[in-house]
């Protein structure tokens, strides 16, 4: 209970709520499009310096490797169940549930990095090498998606008019959110403690101050992404944005229990496998599932799953992590 | 003045460089990608603001061509619309100096 408190009367969930409201409510608050957008590549290259310098202090184990393995396999292994649940409980056809899908099984960067907040305030460890989890959970999802999607569809003849060969493979490992998150994770990792203190006043000290005000965007963007966007969804698709962050996060739960991890990094990767992505996934979804519907998948993970994982979300999986590590 | 025909194709950003592509490929000698605000479409507002990964992005292309041209961009703009959200329209203009086109 305290964890809960504690995450949820923190300034940056407090600032979230301050935006979601102000959207919601109509307010004419704005953060500059060009400022939030600088914002989001301080914060990826912040926490990709902070993991690549973690990660330099301890060499690769097998229990690193393990875990970076249960991160793609789980990226894989989700959007097969999400695809199944809202074929199940919604009338979504199979694009839109495949690439509704593909958001479940790829992670939000945003909630990582407000969990490892919430890890740290609720006084546990986690290891630098869940940054690189994150970053290798990115696209596998994707790859899922377009198979659920083939599947039972007619091939197209030809290709799209004007496309490009390689472009979508550009947009799934190349996007801006994975060279940066990775670049700085090596960068980190190769210059390590003492290459990167002269950057530290920048990427460590004024970081927090950053991410209320990247937070207070966030929540905005959600807000309206809602106010504009719920007419699309049906109750049972709102319902699949709550109950799927959960169905996620037990079978990530059961991957750290018989891994071992430590309730920190469990309650990690719990938080990035329960997460859903807005940001490399409707971008690649528009490439290669361009009749799926966006103000579906972009409201419901944006507009829905996103406050639950920042609000409810992150104190269930923190608890979850100290139950399977036998804390609780 | 000399009669043309002008293309103007709303189409959503992650798409806008298949579109250009068409249009180079059609032999269109130049167009111009102008960045859209917001709008209304298929009972969904959406304005740039609430979404992080740009990818429910407008944007404008604006090119003018003479009408063979332009009939050849329609065909695959034709296609390219129909997988991808977006409105095209041409309209009759003059140009002033239609050896550019």
């Amino acid at each position: 209970m305290d964890v809960a408190i504690s995450t949820l009367l923190s300034p940056i969930i407090l600032f979230f709520a301050l935006g979601m409201g102000a959207a919601l409510l109509r307010s004419q608050m704005s953060v500059p499009e060009a400022f939030a957008k600088g914002m989001a590549l301080y914060l990826m290259m912040a926490i990709g310096l902070k993991g690549g310098v973690e990660m330099s202090k301890n060499p690769l184990t097998t229990d690193v490797l393990l875990v970076l393995g249960a991160g793609i396999v789980l990226s894989f292994l989700i959007p097969v169940i999400a695809f199944a649940c809202l074929r199940a409980t919604t009338k979504l056809d199979r694009i839109d549930a495949a690439a509704t899908a593909a958001h479940y099984g790829s992670i939000s960067i945003v909630t990582f990095v407000a969990a490892t907040e919430a890890v740290r305030l609720s006084g546990l460890d986690s290891g630098g090498h869940l940054v690189a989890v994150a970053a290798l959970m990115e696209t596998p999802a994707i790859i899922t998606a377009l198979v659920l999607a083939a599947r039972g569809q007619a091939k197209r003849d030809k290709p799209v008019a004007g496309s490009e060969q390689g472009e979508l493979v550009r947009e799934v490992f190349l996007n801006a959110s994975i060279v940066v998150l990775v670049g700085a994770l090596i960068v980190g990792w190769i210059a390590g403690e003492d290459g990167t203190e002269t950057v530290r006043p920048f990427f460590v000290d004024l970081f927090q101050g950053v991410l209320c005000l990247f937070l207070l965007d966030m929540g905005l963007s959600a807000g309206r992404g809602l106010r504009q966007g719920w007419r699309q969804l049906s109750p049972m698709t709102v319902g699949f944005g709550l109950y799927m962050p959960l169905i996620a996060a037990a079978i990530a739960a059961g991957f750290a229990y018989v891994i071992g991890m430590p309730a920190g990094d469990a309650a990690l990767l719990i938080t990035l496998t329960a997460s859903a992505s807005y940001i490399a996934v409707p971008a690649a979804m528009r490439l290669a599932l361009p009749e799926a519907k966006p103000s579906i998948y972009l409201t419901l993970s944006l507009g829905v799953t996103f406050p639950f994982n920042v609000t409810i979300g992150i104190p269930i999986y923190i608890f979850l992590a100290l139950l399977i590590t036998g804390q609780a | 003045m000399t009669k043309h025909l002008r293309i103007e194709l709303i189409i959503e950003r992650m798409a806008h460089k298949r579109a250009c592509r068409v249009l180079e490929a059609a032999g269109m000698t130049g167009y111009t990608v102008l960045p859209a605000m917001a709008g209304y479409g298929n009972s969904k507002r959406w304005s740039r603001d609430t979404d992080l990964s740009a990818s429910g992005d407008m944007v404008v292309i604006i090119s003018v061509g003479d009408e063979t041209k332009v009939r050849a961009t329609m065909e695959q703009i034709g296609d390219l619309l129909g997988a991808h959200i977006g409105i095209v329209t041409v309209t009759e203009v003059e140009v002033l100096r239609p050896g550019r086109f």
